[in-house]
């Protein structure tokens, strides 16, 4: 028999002696375990274990050996091991409890733990939404910090004591600012009742105003009917203000150009020249005509209807004469025109009409003189005032004969217009001048389109336009003159001139003709003048036959428009013993250098009128001179053609041999240069 | 001749007056430059251009360098006649001689250095000075024109050392024999009279027109031109070209041509002669024409030749005459181009 051993001494734990008040427990145990000590009920349990372990180990012994006496011993371990098993329940029980406890208080725990925490989260969110609204508030700007307070020193100069407080603000900057604030409004307040009033003045005034101007619109038909009856009186007295005033009512139709030609002229000759007068002539109607107001023309539809009708019938115009009408348009003149007229010294008049083509923005000027008495017109002065001519040339190179707005060309390719030349006898000539005078600038080369009339540059233009018109005038007249003298061979030369010339003068005029360009240039002795370009179609060109004897002394004369500032310029041809000419005799080239270098001696006095008479006496007497001092051939017969009647002092000197062609007033002797 | 172009411009009153002053000039003188590169041009209203040969021969001149560089008023007169010496460039015409510094004249508004006028008898008129002459050997200047006497004035005092009397008409030219030294004189009496500069005397005179080979009375006696190459001379003018022995006083060589002369120089082995007409003629010393070479004036004044050694790239031979142009001969054969006032 397996005895037992009896294990180490185990008391087995009996449990609280005393068992805790058990309200609301399911199991006794849960009362049982706050009193127990879970290191002995582990012991316990392991003593349990062992126990059991032994008592089945018992058993099995027992049921192995058999036997009938073993069953009851069986049975007794039997019992003890369910005692053992009742114990381990009781201790599962137990254990599991107290993991439940301890779960429990656990889980209190940290419930607790996360209160707190959340508490502190709590007061951390509070904690910063506490320093945002500190930081809003320290940022706060008052709107009273935007206004412009008067600075302290006029805050408490000007502000009423009872706003200022002085005592109060001083010492308070809270209080001061709303002090100041107080004064602020209080301006304010005072400031708009200003203007309050101030608008109620001006509404006044404006009314005012009102009244007024109806009281002067109301005057103007009143002034007028007073001048109309001042018109009697007027005329009484002889100040056509009246006139000139329907001048000027005239004036405004007139096309810029024309316009501002009348306003310049007439300034100029009120101002400075009495001898100009100046009119406008034409039809006012057909100016204002040119300008329909649109409105019109709906009317005309229905007329224009009709009439297209009718032409339609007609058989079409002929390409030519559709191209006729076209140039005919575009030449067309403008039908106002400004009337100058110049008086002169002696009493004849220069007539000057302008007129604007308006096409071709240009203006045009024709010219007629007219004298005092009438002139009987001597051959070959022909040229010299007829309208063509008279003021070509005015300023070097304005020949008129051309265009001076270079955007023309164009227009006229379009109408087959090959050149303005053509036109202009009809037309008048468009000098530049006259563009000038109406304040029309031409730059070169630049086509201008827009009508800009200068009134500058026609002011500037006027005053020498003008002089230079009339001295025009009266040189031609005085050529005039005295190309009639001319003709019947009398060289004309006044008595003031007379010191510049011997008193005897023994060779003659004897012809005095107008030559053409073309004849001109086929002379055998001026082809260094046209080599030059002296020469130009625009002068005058006359040949007169100096004689003496058997010597015949050919003059070619250049008679340049703007004579006699421009001197006349010859060219000589001796027929004496041979053909002599500047080209083989070096003394024709001196005498030509005494006409043409030296003119300015001829001039005589101003305005040198003179030169070209002078100038042909002097050729006489350089004729005289030469003949008279050719030098003897010895091996002809017989005396000298010329006996020498000049006083020379020397007759030849100088490497060329030159004669002493210089007449000395008043000794009358000849000396050289 | 040039063609100049006819002017499209407008021609007022100061373009008009400046075309006449052109067309009537004469240019009366020229003067070479020590250095060659310069030519000096004298015309008839007393003003003296200078013109830059170098510029107008090189091979970049342009229009404007056959213009003057400067242009001066030099004389009230007409500047008749211009030498240079190795600084000074001399002009005469009416009866006062002037000097220019060669250097200085380059300059705008430059003054002359001195003038001297000799002594002349007559007070009525001022005689004209018709020819310069320097003398190295006695660095002394003979002028000579229109009071028919030579004076010699020295150059380093300006005083005028003799007056050589003879002429009965006044004084064209002159010439100078080195060897003797010897001056001679031709003048509108007619005479070619020799002068000994030591003696102050005339040791030889040539009375022209009374040698019917040479004499053509339609033109007149005057001589108008002298050169001299020691033993030989060669006058014209009045009577025709001819070369002259000078020992004998015989004419050995007439030159056939119909126009007088106004100018006559010893080239090399060839005489240039130039006058009325246009042509530049070049003479054999046989008396056969070598060549015409027309040049841009009418008629022909003074002929000059550039034979300085300074500029040998300049060496041409320049004419003047009765028009504001000078022609410049590169090679003597054609007119090159001409410079103009």
């Amino acid at each position: 028999m397996h005895h037992l051993k009896p294990q180490k001494t185990f008391t087995p734990y009996p449990g609280p002696l005393s068992l805790p008040p058990q309200e609301g427990k399911y199991y006794s145990e849960e009362a049982e375990v706050d009193l127990r000590d879970p290191g002995r009920d582990y012991e316990l349990y392991k003593y349990t274990c062992q126990e059991l372990q032994r008592l089945m180990a018992e058993i099995q012994d027992l049921k192995s050996r058999g036997g009938k006496d073993m069953a009851i011993e069986i049975e007794e371990r039997r019992i003890q091991s369910c005692v053992h098993f009742m114990t381990l329940k009781k201790l599962n029980r137990l254990a599991h409890i107290r993991l439940k406890k301890g779960r429990d208080q656990t889980h209190e725990a940290k419930q607790k733990v996360d209160a707190y925490h959340l508490q502190l989260q709590n007061l951390l969110y509070e904690v910063m939404h506490l320093q945002k609204e500190i930081t809003k508030c320290l940022e706060f700007k008052s709107k009273h910090e935007e206004i412009d307070l008067v600075s302290l020193e006029e805050f408490y100069n000007e502000a009423p004591p009872d706003i200022s407080k002085a005592e109060v603000t001083m010492g308070d900057p809270h209080q001061q600012t709303l002090a100041r604030l107080d004064w602020e409004l209080e301006q304010r307040k005072r400031l708009a009742d200003k203007y309050r009033e101030c608008l109620s003045n001006k509404e006044k005034i404006l009314k005012e105003i009102e009244v007024k101007k109806e009281y002067l619109s109301s005057l103007q038909p009143r002034l007028n009917s007073i001048m109309q009856a001042s018109l009697p009186v007027q005329e009484y007295l002889f100040m056509p203000f009246d006139q000139a005033h329907k001048q000027y009512e005239t004036a405004r139709h007139l096309p810029p150009p024309l316009y501002v030609l009348f306003v310049q002229a007439t300034a100029y000759g009120q101002a400075c020249d009495k001898t100009l007068s100046v009119a406008i002539e034409g039809s006012v109607d057909e100016a204002k005509a040119l300008f329909k107001p649109p409105e019109d023309s709906q009317d005309d539809e229905s007329d224009s209807d009709a009439e297209e009708e009718q032409t339609t019938k007609r058989r079409r115009p002929t390409l030519g004469v559709q191209l006729d009408d076209k140039r005919k348009e575009m030449l067309k003149r403008h039908p106002l025109s400004v009337m100058f007229d110049l008086k002169c010294k002696d009493d004849s008049v220069l007539h000057l009409t302008f007129y604007y083509l308006m096409n071709l923005n240009i203006m045009t000027v024709k010219a007629k003189v007219t004298t005092a008495t009438e002139l009987i017109t001597p051959i070959s002065a022909g040229d010299l005032l007829s309208p063509d001519s008279v003021l070509s040339c005015l300023f070097p190179g304005d020949h008129g004969k051309k265009t001076p707005n270079p955007a023309n060309q164009y227009q006229f390719d379009k109408v087959g217009i090959l050149t303005l030349r053509d036109y202009v006898l009809d037309l008048g000539h468009p000098y530049l001048w006259v563009q000038k005078l109406g304040g029309l600038h031409f730059p070169k080369e630049q086509p201008q389109h827009t009508v800009i009339a200068d009134h500058s540059l026609s002011a500037s233009h006027m005053e020498t336009t003008m002089k230079l018109l009339k001295t025009r005038v009266q040189s031609r007249l005085a050529l005039h003159k005295q190309f009639a003298s001319l003709e019947h061979g009398i060289v004309p030369v006044t008595s003031d001139c007379q010191y510049l010339f011997p008193a005897k003068v023994v060779s003659r005029l004897v012809k005095w003709v107008t030559i053409a360009h073309e004849d001109y240039m086929e002379l055998h002795f001026t082809k260094d003048i046209v080599e030059v370009g002296l020469a130009g179609d625009t002068n005058l060109y006359y040949m007169a036959l100096v004689e003496r004897g058997t010597a015949k002394l050919q003059a070619a004369v250049v008679l340049n428009p703007g004579y006699s500032s421009i001197p006349p310029i010859f060219r000589l041809c001796l027929n004496w013993k041979g053909e002599k000419t500047n080209s083989n005799d070096d003394n024709i080239r001196a005498m030509e250098s005494e006409v043409n270098v030296c003119y300015k001696e001829l001039c005589g006095p101003r305005p040198s009128h003179q030169l070209l008479t002078n100038q042909l006496q002097r050729l006489c007497v350089l004729l005289d001179v030469y003949l008279e001092t050719e030098s003897h051939d010895d091996s002809v017969e017989g005396p000298k053609e010329f006996p020498q009647e000049k006083m020379c002092l020397r007759l030849f000197r100088g490497p060329s041999r030159m004669k002493p062609f210089k007449y000395n007033h008043p000794q009358g002797f000849f000396s050289h240069r | 001749m040039e063609r100049a172009v006819p002017l499209a411009v407008p021609l007022g009153q100061a373009e008009v007056f400046q075309a006449l002053q052109r067309l009537h000039m004469t240019i009366f003188s020229q003067s070479v430059s020590p250095c060659g590169k310069f030519l000096a041009a004298g015309n008839n209203y007393g003003q003296i251009a200078i013109f830059s040969l170098s510029a107008a021969l090189s091979s970049e001149a342009k229009e404007e360098s056959k213009k003057p560089v400067v242009t001066f008023q030099a004389h009230d007169g007409p500047v008749y006649s211009m030498v240079s010496t190795d600084r000074h460039l001399l002009s005469a015409g009416d009866g006062e001689v002037k000097a220019w510094l060669w250097v200085e004249v380059l300059k705008k508004g430059c003054k002359e250095l001195w003038h001297r006028q000799p002594p002349y008898r007559t007070s009525l008129e001022v005689p004209e000075i018709n020819a310069l002459l320097l003398v190295p050997k006695e660095n002394s200047l003979i002028l000579a024109g229109g009071d028919c006497q030579l004076h010699t004035m020295d150059l380093e005092t300006g005083t005028f050392t003799r007056a050589l009397r003879g002429h009965t008409d006044y004084i064209h030219c002159l010439a100078l024999r080195e060897r003797s030294p010897e001056v001679l004189s031709g003048g509108e009496d007619g005479a070619v009279r020799l002068w000994d500069l030591r003696t102050a005397k005339e040791v030889q005179t040539i009375e022209v027109y009374k040698h019917e080979e040479c004499s053509r009375p339609h033109n007149g006696r005057w001589i108008g031109c002298l050169a001299t190459d020691s033993d030989w001379m060669v006058c014209g003018g009045g009577p025709a070209l001819t070369l002259w022995h000078l020992r004998s006083s015989t004419p050995t060589t007439i030159f056939p041509m119909r126009a007088p002369q106004k100018h006559v120089t010893f080239y090399q082995d060839l005489i240039l002669s130039a006058g009325q007409g246009c042509c530049v003629n070049q003479w054999q010393l046989s008396g056969e024409l070598k060549a015409q070479v027309p040049g841009s004036s009418p008629g022909l004044l003074s002929l000059s030749l550039n034979q300085q050694p300074a500029a040998p790239e300049c060496k041409v031979l320049t004419a003047a005459g009765n028009s504001c142009r000078v022609d410049v001969f590169t090679n003597l054969g054609y007119r090159a181009f001409s410079l103009s006032f």
